[in-house]
């Protein structure tokens, strides 16, 4: 084709226009339509994930409360996805006694930033359930954090009474109540959930404790 | 792997012109005689495991091989010895208690993918062995990073448990058996992985005699130094690949020691430690896959010794030495077209253009 | 292909717009098309299905409206036009799936957007549909859709075999079989794709020596 001359076959540009919106009217109209009908089972979705995550970090839950914590550590009873700030989860027994409370808490691993959340259990000071939401770390070595029932078993009672910050130990050298033994081969994944422990029970647990009563009688 | 002398003077004679007799068998040959002594000790600190390593990278290298001529039909090419280097090395580079089935995978894979696909000998881009070795480290991470202490008792009469792994199987955990064997002082963390993990450096005596925990092949600084003397005496080996290797390494840690000495280990450490010396004498020479021309030598070294500390200090990974000479290998070509000399008689760039 | 032949369209043409993309012009084993989604995502089979489903849906229905309004595009914006259906499309999928199962979302992510730049799509749009009627741009998407959907699941079985042990998260050799662990990265893909295309050229070549001989 003659770049130079001037092309003779070209269309005017308000017919181009005419057509490109047009085109992109109906495009509108399809993703509209779509983001509309999909919009509740997205939500319902995601809802069901956190209930489901909370219901297996406190085993015999009947019932959940979701608090969000805004910035000055105060909690308000939220719904759904929607609260964009950190939250909490309560799960009562079919009795309204409260079984324990899941934070969420997310730290820098190997290949990216590891969500997990974590139940805490108000009466024993520990976190007594732990499980990862998000990772992306290297497949079987990392994102053995997620199924190693070794180092899993840490979380059944972890001393969180913040006398002792919680730290990631070598393999097999876990000595205290307040120690995550390391997987071996797996040491910065391991080292990051510590991390991520230590981080988010320092923030959490003065707010829990502050609010008690509250989460306690679910309101 | 060592390459013949690159002697940049001409020299012009009459005749008779004299053939030498320096075939690519006798180079590999020799090559092999300057690591026997490495292998030996290798043996003698890790007990018959090593053995059995060495053998079974060297036999898988050298059945691919005489595999691929034969599927290729062309005539066996394993009489030149060169794949017996690339088995030797696969093995020195690997944990003594690597399970025997992913050694013979190491070597199919090195040898297949590393050399013979890309055409034989003095076609592939990068060395063999390690190729080999990176797919090992990416297929069985676990495996790769699981070593045992040095000088064990009984490591004359019983294999270490994971060497004898039935074939797709796991290796076993040997934590237990490590506890039991291990003679105190001695302990089953390589010395770059205890300086990542758990910041301690080692001493550098037992770096350079070799008596630490680590590859089979890579412990004794003293033994692959003097197989690299044999060699650069003998005119076998590019000396230069590897002290620019080992300077640029040494400098590199040297600067970050400096600026920091509590964080980074000293540049000695830095260098007796690791696969670093194992890398620069025989994997870094290397004639096929670096650089000719002289100064892309010196700059082809550089590049190693720099990320080899980069990724040690900065990376992820306790040892960079591996991926550093594969990084290197790839640029070797542009460092050959960067560094051409000016052909005698024709003018400089810039004064071509005023 | 490439003649507008309007409404008469023999049945064999058809045909050969569907078979085409199956096999004699695989997106992925004959062009080496596409091959980021490819090496990205078939880390399992059910990922691989997942993706190869949702590019088929953006195949189809993207060659569908492209091939109904190809009169009317005026060649000068004809790239744009293509671009804003398929995103379209895109988007589309990209809630349905994040309606029906978070999980395969939560894998496929950050791919479901790149579908957009697959180039297979543009490339169809742009060979075939825009110059085609619509009831063979369908049967081209589909052809082209489920070729790359069974070359995708080729690779993903593969790899989640040998990465992990298991297909479809079922286990295949006990739970003592050593994973390796490099075909769920991402160079295990082009390992993988490597060794298929090797496969398919040994195939080709015997198959031509065949006929050599005879």
């Amino acid at each position: 084709m003659n770049t130079t001359a001037p092309r003779a076959d070209m269309p005017p540009s308000s017919a181009l226009i005419k057509l490109m919106g047009v085109v992109s009217l109906i495009c509108g109209l399809l993703i509209v339509t779509t983001h509309q009908q999909t919009l509740a089972p997205i939500r319902h979705n995601q809802e069901i994930i956190l209930s489901e995550t909370v219901a297996e970090l406190l085993p015999g839950a009947k019932k959940q409360v979701s608090y969000g914590v805004d910035a000055s550590g105060n909690l308000s009873i939220v719904e759904g996805a929607e609260f964009a700030g950190p939250r909490l989860f309560a799960g009562y027994d079919a009795y309204g006694g409260l079984i324990g409370v899941v934070i969420e808490g997310g730290e820098r691993g190997y290949a990216d930033v590891i969500r997990a959340m974590f139940a805490y259990s108000p009466q024993k000071k520990a976190i007594v359930g732990f499980k990862v939401t998000e990772l992306k770390e290297t497949p079987g070595l990392g994102d053995k954090i997620s199924s190693d029932k070794k180092f899993l078993s840490n979380f059944k009672d972890l001393d969180a009474s913040l006398e002792h910050p919680i730290v990631t130990v070598k393999s097999g050298t876990k000595k205290n109540r307040w120690e995550v033994d390391a997987i071996s081969g797996a040491t910065i994944s391991s080292r990051a959930v510590g991390r991520l422990l230590q981080k988010s029970t320092k923030e959490m647990i003065p707010v829990i404790q502050r609010n008690l009563q509250r989460i306690e009688r679910g309101n | 792997m060592s390459a013949p002398s690159l002697t940049p003077e001409i020299v012009l004679r009459t005749s008779p012109h004299l053939h030498s007799k320096r075939s690519v068998g006798v180079i590999m040959r020799n090559v092999v005689y300057a690591m026997l002594p490495v292998c030996a000790y290798a043996v003698y600190n890790f007990g018959i495991s090593v053995l059995a390593l060495l053998v079974v990278s060297t036999l898988s290298c050298v059945l691919t091989e005489h595999m691929f001529c034969r599927a290729a039909g062309r005539p066996s090419s394993i009489k030149d010895s060169s794949v017996i280097i690339t088995g030797i090395l696969l093995g020195l580079t690997l944990p003594p208690g690597f399970p025997l089935w992913m050694t013979a995978v190491g070597g199919f894979v090195a040898v297949g993918l590393g050399k013979m696909l890309f055409g034989g000998l003095g076609f592939n881009v990068f060395n063999p062995a390690l190729v080999g070795r990176a797919f090992l480290q990416a297929a069985f991470p676990t495996a790769i990073t699981t070593y045992t202490p040095a000088q064990a008792t009984g490591r004359f009469l019983e294999f270490i448990p994971t060497s004898l792994t039935l074939p797709f199987m796991q290796p076993p955990v040997i934590t237990d058996w490590v506890a039991k064997v291990r003679i105190d002082a001695f302990s089953g963390a390589t010395p770059l992985t205890a300086l990542k993990f758990d910041k301690v450096t080692t001493e550098i005596m037992p770096l350079f005699w070799g008596n630490v925990a680590g590859s089979a092949g890579e412990t004794s600084v003293i033994l692959i130094l003097l197989g690299g003397v044999y060699l650069v005496a003998r005119n076998f080996m590019d000396w230069r690949i590897t002290a620019s290797m080992l300077l640029s390494a040494m400098a590199m840690s040297g600067a970050f020691y400096l600026s920091n000495p509590t964080a980074f280990p000293n540049p000695l450490f830095m260098l007796f430690s690791g696969g670093l010396m194992l890398g620069a004498v025989f994997m870094a020479t290397d004639m096929v896959a670096s650089p000719v021309t002289p100064l892309g030598v010196w700059i082809y070294g550089a590049v190693m010794g720099v990320m080899t500390i980069l990724i040690r200090l900065l990376g992820g990974l306790p040892e960079g030495v591996m991926y550093a000479i594969l990084l290197a290998n790839a640029v070797s070509p542009a460092i050959d077209n960067l560094t051409q000399p000016r052909v005698y008689g024709t003018k400089k760039k810039a004064e071509a253009k005023a | 292909m490439g003649h507008d032949h309007g409404a008469t369209v023999s049945p064999s043409e058809n045909m050969e717009a569907f078979l085409n993309g199956l096999w004699k012009q695989n997106p992925v084993f004959v062009q080496v098309l596409g091959t980021c989604p490819t090496m990205a995502i078939t880390n399992s089979a059910r990922n691989a299905v997942a993706m190869g489903l949702a590019t088929l849906f953006v195949l189809v229905f993207s060659n569908m409206l492209i091939s109904m309004v190809r009169r009317l595009v005026q060649k000068q914006v004809r790239i744009a036009t293509y671009i804003l259906i398929i995103a379209t499309f895109v988007t589309m999928v990209d809630y349905i799936i994040k309606a029906v199962s978070i999980d395969v979302y939560k894998a496929l992510g950050p791919f479901i957007a790149l579908i957009v730049v697959n180039c297979i799509i543009l490339g169809r749009a742009e060979a075939f549909a825009g110059k085609n009627p619509v009831w063979q741009s369908i049967l081209d998407g589909f052809g082209m859709g489920i070729g790359f959907f069974i070359a995708l699941f080729c690779l993903g079985s593969v790899r989640e075999i040998l990465g992990a042990g298991t297909l479809f998260g079922f286990s295949l050799f006990g739970s003592n079989f050593q994973p390796w662990v490099l075909f769920l990265l991402p160079s295990g893909g082009f390992f993988t794709l490597a060794s298929w295309l090797l496969v398919f050229a040994w195939w080709k070549e015997r198959g031509k020596a065949k006929e050599a001989q005879a």
